[in-house]
């Protein structure tokens, strides 16, 4: 058996904005698979990002991902994405699992829909997310993601969010533009 | 002649009724059950009249409470504004939302049409903050 | 490994004892905690980073507090220096030293008055220096005397999680009876506001005339509401210590100081909402203490002339309850606020931990002290309905918080109401709501509707409703602009006088401006109680509010108590 393992994001140049009508970019935070590894619930980012990736494609469409170094804040991440991708629509996470799904028409403070509790996603959740960006990126209007509420989430988790979210704002680089990004997943050196 | 009134006229639907009247003008000893089934009570009737609140505001400033006492006292004015015109101002006073041209005619507006002097002075002083702190509209906007 | 280590059979790892085992499975472990990072404001009160207290005062002017000279000042600091701090008094009390203030705030030989004469004129950074020489029980000691209204009371949430108004009329007229002063009620679907604040009010009043009601959305519609009187106050009006999160709020002190006037002109208590957290939450807390911003909040809704504050970290409580000394700051807050002769409805509203313990020992320094408002939001509901997103307390804590007011002797605003009365109101309501829908043509509500609200505890013991029909007859009220004078009149004329009265009373005090005086609650009998008519004169052992008398023999009552005469029967 293999160990589980820890994404890698190798930057491939400048992010440019996309011509293919059927992509949805997926934008992430700085510290995203970089100073973090996992999302607050310790799902690995290599498994977020695979489980959203799965989901756009398993709609027939394919997806890009960028890093965006400007900037913390999910709806920046996100609006940012949107206006590269050639779809107009953009999946952007935050390192905890924050996810938002975003439309470049759409005002920066406004979205598609908003997970905003990040400790109650999980991988069936983000293959969720990405499934139906891919839907709004065909012109379809998909029934929300289901999310759950637990009021107990925030003796449990708002002051770690918190933690991560100043963190997170730590890795930002003023002035940085996007950048395309892969996924190269490499066995973890955990055991 | 008036007296200025105090924490002993508190509260005043209890210990001053005679003083308060509805800003219909209808005393408030009259706004009853039988009135109100009779028609002869409005939702207009239901309000605070201008007068009541500089009533209040001297009660508030009477017990050391100024900055409660102004707020009263920038009510009375507002009595007059329509809602809609109170929830536009408001809207115009969050940030960058107006330029200061737009700021100077709410305040100029409030003071002429209103007679509100308190509630310009509060508007200009925000447009005085916003300038320096970069909080006016862009501009073009 | 090697198969010599002990091991603690299928989980991996070192070998755990049975006593770590049962620790580790305690509900407190599933709370989270963190260390502090004073840098960033992830702090409770304590911290190298906030400025020392200065003030310098030029021709009536303040030109430097904190250290920071006008030129430098953000909004906060331009309101706070123009509106907040009283320039006459100012470079006296803050030359006083800060030991010297704290000993006056916990001397009970030392009058509420005197206190303020001093604390209206400190900088905030004067402020946090006072109380950050107090712990837990001098910060109690202190609220004691400098809470405003001499009387504590406490506030209630009354939600349903399918927000059906007919359980929250019902749970509204249960609250109101068992002693709340306050309710306040919110949605999951915004456009049902309309039904379910009518249901509020309405239960409110046929559950005890007087208690008044409030419906928590974005401002427009919350002063809508109010405007019609179809609501009594508003509290959920967010101020921020860093002016960019109020920025980010799109807000300044400026917009918020005229909406505080808004509802004050059409008669309507209000208050601010603040609390400690909020800023580092959302990441600008400027490297300050989470406390020392929420002073600045504080001293903000002063400037505004707001009658008072809702704080005591509120929704951000996870942020000051995992790092340490964060409840103590919270207590601190609530101080803080009492400090600056604001009315405060003192937080104990949010989900705060997974053990009972905590809870507990999270609402000592606002219980035993008293406070205006000890709750801003108990939850009359399960949590399970409560669409604040959860409370400390909610419907299963009705019996220990009785039985604590019991044990302590202490007022925290409840009482035990025997089964048949609370069975009676509930009904009572649902049916005078059941009225009102069908003289508005509003969705009907069922005889079997009526007969769940009167026995339920929960949304799910209701019929469900049609949702679509309810947001049309939602939508209709507001477009035929049903007012609550309309309500009156249909609830006089379906044979609920009663009930008819009550809300007629409650409407009348818009007339009246009573109720925007400090710390302003209604009675039984209407008469608005202040902190002017039953201000706070605590002035050491045998003063102020004491427990004695008829309120206290009704708090002596719980659900079970073994008779003395005949020790085979219950009182209750």
């Amino acid at each position: 058996m293999t160990g589980p393992t820890t994404a890698s994001l190798r930057e491939v140049g400048p992010a440019a904005r996309g011509t293919r009508p059927d992509e949805v970019v997926i934008a992430v935070s700085p510290a995203f698979a970089d100073f973090f590894t996992r999302t607050i619930v310790d799902v690995p980012h290599a498994e977020v990002l695979r489980q959203v990736m799965a989901g756009v494609e398993e709609q027939g469409v394919t997806s890009r991902l960028i890093r965006v170094w400007d900037t913390a804040d999910l709806a920046a991440i996100a609006h940012t994405g949107a206006k590269l991708s050639g779809s107009g629509i953009c999946v952007g996470l935050l390192s905890r699992g924050t996810t938002m799904i975003h439309q470049k028409d759409l005002a920066r403070l406004s979205n598609l829909e908003l997970f905003p509790q990040s400790p109650l996603l999980d991988a069936a959740v983000f293959r969720g997310i990405g499934a139906n960006a891919a839907q709004y990126a065909k012109g379809e209007s998909p029934e929300p993601v289901p999310t759950r509420n637990d009021q107990m989430a925030r003796p449990r988790w708002q002051a770690k969010a918190a933690l991560l979210h100043l963190k997170e704002f730590d890795r930002i680089r003023a002035g940085v533009k996007p950048v395309e990004v892969v996924l190269e997943s490499a066995p973890s050196l955990a055991g | 002649m008036t007296t200025t009134l105090g924490p002993a006229d508190y509260p005043l639907s209890v210990r001053r009724p005679d003083l308060l009247r509805t800003p219909t003008g209808t005393p408030l000893s009259d706004v009853t059950m039988a009135a109100v089934v009779a028609g002869d009570i409005t939702n207009e009737d239901l309000r605070v009249s201008p007068e009541t609140l500089q009533m209040q505001g001297e009660i508030s400033d009477a017990v050391g409470r100024r900055q409660l006492a102004e707020n009263m006292r920038r009510a009375a004015e507002l009595t007059a504004v329509p809602d809609e015109e109170v929830l536009a101002i408001y809207n115009a006073l969050r940030p960058r939302a107006s330029s200061r041209q737009r700021l100077t005619e709410i305040a100029e507006r409030l003071e002429s049409v209103h007679a509100a002097p308190l509630c310009a002075a509060l508007v200009r002083e925000s447009a005085e903050v916003y300038e320096a702190r970069d909080l006016l509209a862009p501009e073009g906007e | 490994m090697t198969s010599t280590l002990p091991s603690s059979g299928a989980a991996a790892g070192p070998r755990t004892s049975k006593r770590t085992e049962m620790l580790e499975s305690r509900p407190v472990n599933l709370d989270g905690f963190v260390e502090e990072w004073p840098e960033k404001g992830l702090v409770a009160m304590e911290s190298d980073f906030d400025p020392a207290p200065s003030i310098r005062v030029e021709n009536g002017v303040i030109v430097e507090l904190d250290g920071r000279p006008r030129a430098e000042f953000d909004f906060m600091d331009t309101f706070i220096a123009d509106h907040a701090i009283d320039v006459d008094v100012a470079e006296r009390a803050n030359a006083v030293p800060s030991d010297e203030i704290a000993r006056m705030l916990v001397n009970p030989t030392v009058g509420r008055g005197e206190v303020l004469d001093l604390t209206r004129g400190l900088t905030p950074a004067k402020l946090l220096d006072v109380v950050k020489l107090m712990n837990v029980v001098e910060i109690m000691m202190a609220m004691q005397k400098m809470r405003a209204r001499r009387m504590p009371a406490n506030q209630a949430h009354s939600t349903s999680a399918r927000d059906n108004p007919i359980q929250v009329a019902a749970d509204a007229a249960e609250g109101a009876l068992r002693g709340f002063a306050e309710l306040e009620t919110t949605l999951g679907v915004l456009r049902y506001a309309p039904l379910v604040a009518i249901g509020l009010q309405i239960g409110a009043q046929a559950g005890r005339g007087g208690v008044i009601t409030q419906c928590a959305l974005e401002e427009a519609t919350e002063l809508d509401l109010g405007m019609r009187g179809i609501t009594g106050y508003a509290e959920t009006i967010s101020v921020y210590g860093t002016e960019s999160v109020f920025v980010d709020g799109d807000d300044t002190p400026w917009s918020k100081a005229f909406l505080a006037s808004a509802y004050a002109s059409r008669g309507i208590k209000m208050r601010f909402t603040s609390g400690t957290g909020s800023e580092v939450q959302m990441g600008n807390a400027e490297g300050r203490s989470m406390l020392y911003l929420e002073i600045r909040c504080i001293l903000m809704a002063k400037g505004a002339g707001v009658q008072g504050l809702q704080n005591g970290s509120i929704s951000c409580i996870g942020v000051p309850g995992a790092v340490p000394g964060g409840i103590r700051a919270v207590a601190a807050e609530n101080l803080v606020c009492n400090m600056l002769d604001l009315e405060c409805a003192a937080g104990n509203d949010q989900s705060f931990s997974h053990s009972a313990m905590r809870r507990t020992s999270r609402l000592m320094p606002q219980m035993l002290p008293g406070q205006d408002l000890v709750c801003s939001g108990f939850s009359a509901v399960p949590n399970s309905d409560n669409m604040f997103a959860g409370s400390n307390l909610d419907v299963e804590d009705y019996d220990d918080w009785n039985t604590v007011q019991r044990d302590l002797q202490v007022d925290g605003g409840l009482r035990h109401v025997r089964s048949e009365e609370i069975l009676a109101v509930r009904n009572r309501a649902a049916r005078a709501l059941q009225a009102v829908f069908a003289e508005l043509d509003l969705p009907r509500i069922t005889d079997d509707e009526v007969e769940a609200a009167t026995y339920a505890d929960s949304s799910a013991d209701y019929p469900l409703r049609e949702v679509l029909e309810d947001l049309k007859g939602a939508q209709s009220v507001m477009d035929r602009g049903v007012t609550g004078l309309d309500l009156v009149k249909i609830l006089e004329r379906t044979g609920f006088s009663d009930i008819a009265e009550n809300y007629l009373q409650v409407l009348r005090q818009r007339v009246s401006g009573d109720l925007l005086q400090t710390s302003a609650i209604l009675d039984a009998d209407f008469v608005p109680q202040a902190a002017i008519n039953d201000a706070n004169d605590y002035a050491g052992p045998g003063t102020g509010y004491r427990l004695t008398g008829e309120r206290w023999a009704e708090l002596k009552r719980l659900r079970h108590v073994t008779s003395a005469e005949n020790p085979e029967e219950e009182v209750s």
